[in-house]
């Protein structure tokens, strides 16, 4: 099993196959790792905030610190209308947080490392902000397609232009947390391969390199959770406060 | 001043200094981090021009042309997003 660095990335079938008009829909081991994520955010979030004491205790100081956390981005980065979208973006980042914090664990398998997780989830963003942009400008969204001072013969070339660097948002969005997170457990799982076949003589130096990068892979997971929740915002901020 | 008042200021000084390379270490990571998103960033763009075109070929049955003519949009549209997140980084 160790010797393929890939295998832990492999998706199998849990109970019995379900299927409906050939699109098979079995509970995965994604699933289940899903699942587990979402019900530890509720765990969490629930004990955290039953007792409101004044002097907060270890889980109630996670519970206000994240939501802070969250609750400044916004505001820095949309601003003030950004406010009803908190819900939305809180648990973007908590639940893209678990996935990657729970594929820290050995054993276990992480969600985000898979493209088309990752890719659902930043399409789900993007058709959201475009709605989000039509509602509130109505057809005038259209003008972040067209800067203003371009000269009229361009204008057909700039807006193709502009059309493909918003289409290529949610590709970007998905591609740098799937590849961020699959690069880094590759690595990881090479490098545990290097320290059992090198064995008890040369296997130290591949073993400090794996403990060196668990602790860079957190940092990681915790950064591709950051950065996914704040371009988030940022799309947001482009629909909600139109400035060309 | 005496030699020994000005030793201990050197010991802070060096230990501030020593304090300020750390900071640039983890400075470090995050313009890795920058370097990342502006290449992943131009990559998607040519990907979805490429896949534009593409897809336009096999509508208008233009074989090789779009997808030529797409694939420079794309890289045109992959410079002008690492142009605006570059200015982005840059207010921030």
């Amino acid at each position: 099993m160790a010797t393929n660095p890939m295998h832990q990335f492999e998706v199998y079938r849990i109970g019995p196959e379900i299927k409906i008009n050939h699109i098979d829909i079995s509970f995965t081991n994604a699933s289940l790792f899903m699942i587990i994520s979402s019900i530890a955010i509720l765990l969490v979030f629930n004990l955290g905030s039953s007792k409101k004491s004044i002097i907060p205790n270890k889980i109630q100081l996670i519970a206000e610190l994240s939501y802070s956390f969250i609750s400044k981005m916004i505001s820095d980065t949309a601003g003030t209308k950004g406010k009803p979208y908190f819900n939305l973006i809180f648990s973007l980042f908590m639940f893209v947080l678990f996935c990657n914090m729970l594929g820290m664990l050995p054993y276990s398998f992480t969600v985000t490392s898979h493209i088309i997780v990752t890719f659902v989830l930043a399409a789900f963003i993007f058709i959201g902000v475009t709605i989000i942009g039509f509602i509130k400008h109505g057809l005038g969204y259209l003008k972040l397609f067209v800067p203003s001072g371009v000269p009229l013969i361009l204008l057909p070339l700039i807006v193709v232009i502009e059309v493909i660097s918003y289409l290529s948002r949610p590709v970007s969005l998905s591609v740098r947390l799937f590849a961020n997170m699959m690069a880094g457990h590759t690595m990881m799982k090479v490098f545990g391969g290097f320290v059992i076949s090198l064995g008890i003589v040369g296997g130290w130096l591949p073993l400090s390199f794996s403990v060196a990068l668990t602790g860079l892979e957190i940092l990681v997971a915790f950064l591709q959770a950051y950065v996914f929740a704040i371009l988030t915002c940022i799309y947001l901020n482009d629909a909600l406060n139109l400035h060309h | 001043m005496s030699e020994k008042k000005f030793k201990t200021r050197l010991e802070i000084a060096k230990k501030k200094f020593a304090n300020k390379n750390n900071e640039n270490s983890v400075n470090k990571s995050s313009v890795l981090g920058a370097a990342f998103k502006m290449s992943t960033e131009f990559v998607a763009a040519v990907a979805v021009g490429t896949i534009i075109g593409f897809i336009f070929d096999n509508w208008f049955g233009t074989k090789p042309w779009l997808i030529l003519i797409f694939f420079f949009v794309g890289v045109v549209a992959g410079i002008l997003n690492v142009v605006k997140s570059a200015k982005n980084m840059q207010i921030k």
